[in-house]
């Protein structure tokens, strides 16, 4: 049982490692490199890591999916992905600017009630079907995958810190959640939607500028890359990334605690116990 | 029409071709190679881009050579100069870097229109049976998800009108709530029903036994070759090599996890596709192209530094990539065989 | 084939029995019909078949049942599922792909069948059902009626030996849901399946099966054996077998065709005496002098070039009842939604009280006029009953003073004591309830009903049809649009038929007697004396027809005929 946990644990912290390397790397690129053949291992780096990329969501899938999901679980997920790709159809008939997407909302608050494996599955699939409806399938869904699968996988995590889940009131006519923390996931919320942009946009960057460039001038450093990311960033979607951000909040502050409860609702139906029988 | 696998594999090609080839004349083959299969093999009514090619061309071209040329400084041919005060804009403005900026900007158009057709010729239903089996039901979350968003579109339509006939008017965000609430708790009593008449006709009949030891210990081990191979490909010049051999070594491990996962789940297809001829020239095609970007990878780069210079242009190199021309002559969508 | 020796169960977090001590045993080929009021545990009997309960609802079981050698309480729905076929309720959540042979070919692809096989079986399936022709449809371009003879196809396609269904047809209009029972009675006679079925359109099944189960509301009454003899020992019978059990006509006729024999030999009054029973009658004088609560001129509505609507004009008086019918696609819900402003026509004019509605938004047409839409869910997502009633009156700005105090009017209909319920898990008939007191909370003057009774079991029915007759009173306009002619033969004045977005027939309900395809049983069984129900006929029959209004409603009540017969 403890060693089966701990190969669980390190599963999640090695996916989210290559993860989080495979983001940050252009900025190590030019400082780790010199030398000549640079130029060909620098144009296929991207695509390399897309693929690493894919393989820590992969991994993370088996290891979450476990050997078989329950018709319950799988029923569940598909027609919340159902509704959470509805929703975006409400940004049509209410325009909302820039980044803004009601697809964070359900997620973060499904992780929270049903758990991180839930909040991961549902993250993943919610954007891989969205993708697939509005042909949206590129080099950059690995990507949106991964990150859409960390924010519900740590939505499910916050109950396990002290203090966030708070004294839940058991016997209340409203089984959801309280203010506060209601209030703790629209920061996260926020939190979230702006690194959504940040990683998002990471992927983006070594394609954008040719990571070539960097390296012709071999002067070139840490901080001028990461100035060069920055004006990228400010200049591609930083205004983007505050709707998503705002909206996300706004999102879970209007609507979590009904949603929360609506879920919560449903969880004693999802559960249940075979009593004893003759 | 042609096996969705064979499309994807196409796409993959164009992506890795179009990242090697900064020569923009092999870009430029490249973006026409898109362009006719695109013309050829896509039909009305299909998925289309929000974006088509050509207004991401228009965007992405000027953009990047803009961006290029005001952040990077090298280059001969100084146009003119930013005051050095300014951060990071600040320097020379050179046409070198314009020219790298618009190459990379033709790239990426290349990249976006292969994933674009990708998209427009394969239906949803294909793409989601080339789930591998080990996420079989993963497959079946996307089938139930495309099955009902139809009907959760109709259902939200018709809450809207409920909500209307209540007076309910839509002023802000807080006006979402009598709309979303009765479309999840639908969504939700609806998934109860569909689990129900899933497990009424078997489905879920694999046992529910943890995750073995084995498998789990061989997902760790796996990830950490990935991340170890892959560090030291970033960081060790001379350990190129034996780093790609671990990195390999690391996919081998997490794809036998996926196969022996794969292997407990039985399943049987109704209706396989078939392989067709056009399918194994596709991918001869795509060899051709991918072994050109392999071997000959210094010939398809093109650097405008330090003085733009016009690039080189190889007919055979050229000849090559038109490799990927191929569903343009085999993959036309014909009518009979759609429903 | 199925041996259950005194099951008991109970849903978990839940004292009361579900189940009580029901014993029951049923041979290879048997056609059973179910029968019962909403939570009697017809379901839940049904779905203790292929282990369902306790599987997939947890929850307590003791005693035994034995299908086909199977123990499904032990088994489990999996290991059942080659064994017994279920087909559910709502034809909407039971597909999970979206094309006709995709979806039959689901559970076989699942069970590993081998490929040829499969063929073969989905080949089998599509005949047996008459789908050929729908094969590679997509699920959701068919009516309700196509989609559940799909389902039975899926249920089919592991070759069952028993197929059960929990009330298939109670979301269809009559039509789709006699196809589907015909194609269930094909199947137990040409096959011998082994037919379980929940239902409550009792009178389209009672010729073919060959026994009933009766569950009483409280779960612990279970009558079962030959329908007629079941059918002396219960209340909720169809008004054919009501009509025949008060005039002692024995054997109990079956069908209209064995009613008629038996009519034939009893003496019948002399046509002059034949009057109909009190209750329409004056209902109907009500409609007529007064000034109309809303007229409706020369309308015309088309959607993406087809026109709809053709010219419609009505009228309908203070306090009428006015049933709108017509087959599917004829228009009736789109000449309600234009009435309300959710739909734009083309041309003609809505006026309510001297005033057009033609282009005021859909909120403050409402605040007169009540619209009930068909899913009674659509509009519930508060956390209790109170709560609905108090979000329209917000909606309307009317915290502050409003029209009927939400308690009173909660009290009115029967609602009292859940108040403080979760509206979404209450039975069919009190969400229905929620939702009519959520859009008749502003007092309007005029209701529109868009086929109330669907789904509803007949106690439910019995509430509605009387919380009509009292708004009524009141002086409320109401438009009710249904396929239930027995519904109609109850409670309307007027009756209006729609015809492919045209009225083609506008009259008292006796103009049902015209056409056989909208007749109620009674009026089939007594063609040319218009008595439309049961007590109509009781009423000259017996000679009574002159006690008045009062007598025909407290015999209907001491009868409690089931008004599930359409058409």
């Amino acid at each position: 049982m403890t060693v089966q946990r701990l190969l669980s644990g390190a599963i999640y912290l090695l996916s989210g490692a290559i993860g989080i390397l495979t983001f940050v790397y252009p900025f190590f690129l030019p400082v780790a490199a010199g030398g000549a053949g640079l130029y060909a291992r620098s144009q296929q780096a991207p695509l390399l890591t897309a693929a690493l990329v894919g393989l820590s969501v992969l991994a993370l899938m088996v290891e979450l999916q476990g050997q078989a999901i329950n018709a319950k679980t799988v029923a569940m997920l598909g027609m919340l992905v159902a509704v959470t790709s509805v929703l975006r159809f409400l940004e049509v008939a209410f325009p909302l600017p820039g980044g803004f997407s009601p697809v964070f909302a359900p997620i973060i608050l499904a992780g929270y009630v049903f758990g991180g494996r839930f909040g991961y599955l549902m993250g993943t699939f919610s954007l891989l079907a969205s993708a697939l409806i509005t042909g949206g399938v590129g080099p950059w869904l690995p990507y949106q995958m991964f990150t859409a699968g960390w924010v519900g996988l740590t939505a499910g995590w916050l109950r396990r810190i002290p203090g966030v889940a708070g004294r839940r009131s058991e016997g209340s006519p409203n089984p959801g959640i309280g203010t506060r923390v209601l209030m703790f996931l629209a920061v996260f919320g926020f939190f979230w939607g702006l690194l959504y942009g940040v990683i998002i946009n990471v992927y983006f960057w070594p394609f954008a500028t040719g990571p070539v460039d960097q390296t012709w001038a071999p002067g070139i450093g840490l901080s001028e890359t990461l100035g060069r990311y920055a004006v990228f960033y400010l200049v591609t979607s930083l205004v983007w990334d505050l709707f998503r951000a705002g909206g996300n909040a706004a999102l879970i502050l209007l609507l979590g605690a009904p949603m929360a409860n609506a879920l919560t609702r449903f969880q004693r139906r999802f559960r249940f116990e075979v009593g004893s029988h003759a | 029409m042609l096996d969705p696998r064979v499309w994807l594999l196409w796409a993959m090609t164009v992506l890795v071709t179009a990242s090697s080839a900064r020569n923009p004349l092999y870009a430029a083959v490249l973006l026409l190679v898109t362009m006719v299969v695109g013309t050829t093999c896509t039909v009305n009514g299909g998925r289309r881009a929000p974006l088509s090619p050509v207004h991401f061309a228009m965007i992405a071209i000027p953009l990047s050579a803009l961006f290029n040329s005001l952040t990077g400084s090298s280059g001969d041919t100084v146009l003119f100069a930013l005051p050095g005060w300014l951060p990071i804009l600040g320097g020379p403005v050179t046409l070198e870097a314009i020219a790298f900026g618009a190459v990379n900007g033709l790239a990426l158009t290349v990249i976006f229109s292969s994933f674009a057709i990708f998209n427009a010729v394969t239906p949803v239903r294909d793409l989601i049976k080339l789930t591998p089996r080990a996420f079989h039901d993963a497959g079946i979350v996307l089938s139930i998800a495309l099955t009902f968003i139809p009907q959760t579109t109709g259902s939200l339509q018709r809450i809207r009108e409920a909500q209307a006939v209540r007076g309910h008017r839509v002023r802000g965000l807080r006006d979402w709530l009598p709309i979303v609430m009765p479309l999840l708790m639908s969504g939700l009593e609806r998934s109860m029903g569909l689990a129900e008449a899933m497990v009424a006709r078997g489905y879920g009949a694999v046992s529910d036994d943890p995750q073995p030891l084995r498998s789990q210990g061989l997902l760790a081990l796996g990830l950490l070759l990935l991340l170890g191979g892959w560090l030291a490909y970033l960081f060790g010049s001379a350990w190129r090599l034996p780093a790609i051999g671990i990195m390999l070594l690391g996919t081998l491990l997490i794809g036998s996890v996926l196969w022996s996962a794969g292997r407990s789940v039985s399943h049987t297809t109704y209706r396989p596709r078939r392989w067709s001829y056009g399918d194994g020239a596709v991918v001869l095609g795509c060899a051709l192209a991918l072994t050109l970007t392999l071997t000959q990878g210094e010939a398809l780069y093109y650097s405008p530094y330090p003085r733009l210079t016009a690039p080189p242009f190889d007919p055979l190199i050229g000849v090559g990539l038109l490799g990927l021309v191929v569903p343009a002559l085999v993959g036309k969508h014909r009518e009979e065989e759609t429903h | 084939m199925i041996q259950i020796d005194r099951l008991t169960y109970s849903y978990p977090d839940s004292t009361d029995r579900a189940l009580s001590n029901v014993s029951l045993d049923i041979a290879e080929g048997e056609f059973v019909l179910v029968a019962g009021p909403s939570g009697s545990g017809k379901s839940t009997l049904l779905r203790c078949l292929n282990g369902l309960v306790p599987h997939f609802t947890g929850g307590t079981v003791s005693g035994s049942i034995i299908v086909a050698g199977h123990n499904p309480i032990v088994e489990g729905p999996q290991a059942l599922s080659p064994v017994v076929g279920f087909v559910f309720q709502d034809p909407e959540s039971q597909f999970v792909l979206d094309r006709v042979e995709d979806e039959i070919a689901f559970a076989l692809e699942n069970a590993a069948v081998d490929r040829t096989e499969m063929r073969l079986r989905v080949e089998e399936v599509l005949h047996l059902l008459d789908l050929a022709s729908l094969r590679g449809r997509a699920l959701d371009t068919l009516s309700g009626g196509e989609k559940q003879r799909v389902a039975i196809a899926t249920a089919l396609a592991f070759r069952p030996r028993v197929l059960a269904l929990d009330e298939p047809t109670s979301q269809l209009d009559p039509q789709a849901a006699e196809d589907v029972l015909q194609a269930l009675v094909r199947l137990n006679r040409d096959l011998s399946l082994t037919i379980i079925l929940a239902e409550h359109r009792l009178e389209r099944v009672l010729p073919y099966v060959d026994r009933m189960v009766y569950l009483s509301e409280s779960g612990d009454d279970v009558l079962t054996g030959p329908p007629r003899r079941v059918l002396r020992q219960m209340n909720l019978t169809p008004p054919l077998v009501t009509l025949a059990k008060e005039l002692n006509w024995d054997p109990l006729p079956l069908t209209v065709k064995e009613g008629r024999q038996m009519a034939m030999q009893s003496p019948i009054p002399d046509p002059k005496q034949r009057i109909r029973s009190g209750q329409s009658a004056e209902g109907r004088r009500k409609g007529t002098g007064a000034r109309p609560q809303i007229t409706v001129h020369n309308l015309q509505f088309a959607y993406n070039g087809a026109s709809v609507l053709r010219g419609i004009d009505l009228e309908i008086g203070a306090g009428e009842l006015v049933a709108l019918m017509g087959r599917n696609g004829s228009g009736k819900t789109t000449l309600l939604k234009c009435i309300v402003g959710l739909l734009i026509p083309e041309r003609g004019d809505i006026t309510m009280r001297d005033s057009s509605l033609i282009g005021r938004p859909t909120a403050e047409i409402c605040l007169d006029i009540g619209y009930l839409p068909q899913d009674p869910c659509d509009l519930l997502f508060a956390d209790t009953v109170f709560d609905e009633l108090k979000i329209t009156l917000r909606n309307h700005d009317l915290s502050n003073n409003p029209p009927i105090k939400p308690s009173i009017l909660m009290e009115r209909l029967e609602l009292g004591d859940v108040a403080h319920r979760y509206p979404r898990d209450l039975s069919a008939g009190q969400r229905q309830r929620v939702a009519l007191g959520a859009v008749t909370v502003t007092r309007p003057q005029l209701l529109l009903l868009d086929e109330p009774t669907r789904g509803l079991d007949y106690p439910a029915k019995r509430k509605l049809v009387q919380l009509l007759r009292e708004w009524q009173g009141q002086g409320t306009s109401i438009l009710l649009v249904t396929h239930d002619v027995e519904l109609v033969a109850q409670a309307a004045d007027r009756v209006v038929l729609l015809s492919r977005g045209e009225i083609i027939a506008d009259a008292a309900p006796e103009v049902l007697t015209a056409s056989p395809l909208f007749s109620p049983q009674v009026a089939r069984l007594f063609p040319g004396t218009g008595w439309l129900t049961a007590d109509d006929a009781l009423a000259s029959l017996n000679g009574d027809g002159n006690q008045g209004p009062a007598a025909g409603v407290q015999r209907l009540q001491e009868n409690r005929s089931t008004d599930g017969g359409d058409q």
